[in-house]
């Protein structure tokens, strides 16, 4: 079961041929280079991107277009980046932010 | 789950109980039902609740203030990091 | 230093940026997406003639026509602040510094929220944001969701979900509470939905159209309004239910739906749970204005327009010297409504830019704009007419309150 809409029937068949890999958490994945790093979680399976700072309740995008801020991680070290609006590129590497150790879960 | 504990702003996390209670008790300006529960505070700058402050405000208060933007905006609008601050 | 600089690259800031560059400006486009469009790029509908609107399409067009204009583009840039000194407008981003005597503010619009118990588990997102991840990114917001909040948008939102292979297991009603409001009252609802009615074809609304000539035949329509809904582009349209609870344990598992009165009151006993791996909130737009409050821009709480709208007149000028808006910063209304806005936003910057003789150009683009207006296919607020003048009357009891103080101030300074 693929969760990309590859064939639509207005806007036709999507290229889906140019795949770079990543990391999320320390685990690999593959995303189509240059969408956006929300868009290739998703498209992984993965809705989870942080934990809240404070409770630690699991967050994930809620607007989707750089608004919210829902959807922090850090890339390559650096924190504060909206999954949203971050393309995907090659080598990425990618954590959850807000993360405290108290309230990691399993 | 109960209504009451219903998150409205969730960046800091303010339910929605505190809010009505804090806007029945204090009969306040959605800007004073911000600064008093940190509703809006957060890392958004307000963009997802302030609909919803300025609504339970509103229901307390008789104060729709048509000229002013009832939660002031601050820049920067957009979280600096660190780094950015720097230079 | 540039001639013009826009910030926004949706329909609203494409158009104004080819504008400013056919008139010889050199134009800088900022936005924070990374990639130009705005809200247009999730745009997806049939209009009354059988074509289809495709935002994507629509929003390479005008990317295109101005990147041959030699505009400027920086995408994937955030604004923090802008600033004026001595008519000379500074934009901060993240990363450079613009300066400018011509700005345009075309940020468009964000989502209100209508808050339900569990909202913030992953796997509840806005409806625009699944009318993105669909049409933009084409992934799947998940295989079977619900929608809360019945409007225009989500109701078109629903429609681009099913389209794309989404199931949609519902389209209803919040629960009402100081919040939500009316949004999670059937017959307000109801009301609101019908105002709308010649532009949907569809099966509910003819069942409305008929029934709901007045008031008590609205209650009596509510009232026997189907408790399963009914069906539009084969999505269960439930006016008569309100998601209660969103259930989970780390993500969506689940929404909890209970049967409501005409008031939006829950018939207690009436729950039950509907399995789901995602949830949209459609709360509707709000003008979204930030910058506009930053540089210190007059405001005026307009219902119609979908919240508070910077002061501006037909020409997009606002109160400040070389800041102009265009699109659903100044009110919620389609795409072609914002391009519309655009053109004579555009138009305007040049003629401050020395340009000589656009004023029938700029009147041409605002009688435009009215066109686009009343032939607009979707309309986001029945009273949109009515918005627009009052924020135009404020405008004018706000330059004429200037001038008097103007002259006050003098003659205080004589006697
Ligand atoms: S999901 Fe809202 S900022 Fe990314």
């Amino acid at each position: 079961m693929t969760r990309r809409i590859l064939d639509h029937p207005i806007l036709g068949k999507m290229e889906d041929n140019n795949y770079v890999s990543f990391t999320f958490n320390q685990k690999g994945y593959k995303g189509l280079e240059n969408e956006s790093l929300a868009a290739a979680l998703l498209a992984n399976g993965i809705r989870t991107l942080r934990h809240h700072e404070e409770s630690g309740s699991p967050r994930g995008i809620y607007c989707n277009i750089g608004h919210c801020y829902e959807c922090r991680v850090s890339v390559d070290g650096q924190q504060g980046i909206r999954a949203c609006l971050t393309p995907v590129k090659e080598g990425m590497t990618v954590e959850s932010d807000g993360q405290l150790p108290s309230s990691k879960r399993r | 789950m109960k209504e009451d504990e219903m998150i409205i702003c969730r960046c800091e996390e303010v339910s929605y109980e505190e809010l009505k209670t804090t806007a029945a008790k204090y009969k306040c300006s959605a800007r004073e039902l911000k600064l008093r529960t940190r509703a809006g505070m957060g890392y958004c700058g307000g963009r997802s609740c302030r609909t919803m402050v300025d609504k339970i405000a509103a229901t307390s208060a008789n104060d729709r203030n048509r000229t002013c933007v009832s939660l002031k905006y601050q820049p920067p609008i957009r979280p600096i990091s660190f780094k950015n601050l720097g230079g | 230093m540039d001639n013009a600089i826009i910030i926004g690259a949706g329909p609203a800031g494409l158009t104004a940026a080819v504008t400013c560059a056919e008139k010889g400006l050199d134009v800088v486009v900022i936005d924070e997406y990374m990639r130009a469009g705005g809200r247009l790029l999730g745009q997806l509908y049939e209009e009354p003639n059988g074509n289809w609107w495709n935002g994507i399409k629509e929003s390479n067009k005008l990317y295109e026509k101005a990147v041959d204009l030699g505009v400027n583009f920086h995408l994937n840039t955030a604004v923090n602040n802008i600033e004026n000194s001595n008519g000379i407008w500074t934009i901060y981003t993240e990363r450079e510094t613009f300066h400018t005597p011509s700005l345009l503010l075309a940020t468009g619009a964000a989502e209100a929220p209508v808050p339900v118990p569990g909202w913030t588990l992953p796997g509840v997102m806005s409806v625009g944001a699944a009318q993105v991840m669909t049409n933009v990114h084409r992934v799947k917001p998940g295989e079977r969701g619900v929608i809360i909040g019945v409007n225009v948008l989500s109701a078109a939102i629903a429609m681009e979900l099913q389209l794309a292979g989404v199931e949609v297991a519902s389209l209803t009603l919040p629960k009402t509470n100081q919040v939500t409001q009316d949004a999670g009252k059937p017959k307000e609802v109801l009301d609101s939905l019908l105002h709308v009615s010649h532009m949907a074809p569809s099966p509910f609304v003819r069942y409305g159209s008929k029934l709901m000539k007045n008031d008590f035949m609205k209650k009596l329509g509510v009232n026997f309004f189907p408790k399963k809904g009914v069906k539009m582009w084969d999505i269960p349209i439930q006016l008569r239910k309100a998601v209660t609870k969103i259930y989970g344990e780390d993500e969506v598992e689940g929404v909890t739906l209970a049967t409501i009165n005409a008031d939006g009151e829950v018939v207690s006993g009436s729950e039950e749970h509907i399995p789901v791996d995602f949830v949209c909130i459609a709360g509707g737009l709000y003008p979204l204005a930030e910058l506009a409050a930053v540089a210190g821009c007059p405001f005026y709480l307009v219902e119609e327009l979908g919240g508070y709208v910077p002061l501006h007149n037909e020409r997009m000028e606002s109160p400040l010297e070389g800041l102009y808006v265009a699109g659903n910063i100044t009110g919620i209304e389609g795409a072609k409504v914002a391009a519309a806005q655009g053109r004579t936003a555009g138009l305007s910057m040049a003629h401050h830019a020395g340009m000589d003789d656009l004023d029938g150009e700029i009147k041409n683009s605002i009688k435009r704009t009215e066109q686009t207006r009343d032939n607009a296919h979707i309309q986001f607020h029945p009273e949109i007419e009515t918005g627009r003048k009052k924020i135009l009357q404020q405008w004018d009891a706000y330059q004429s309150n200037k001038e008097r103080s103007v002259v006050s101030n003098s003659r205080g300074g004589i006697t």
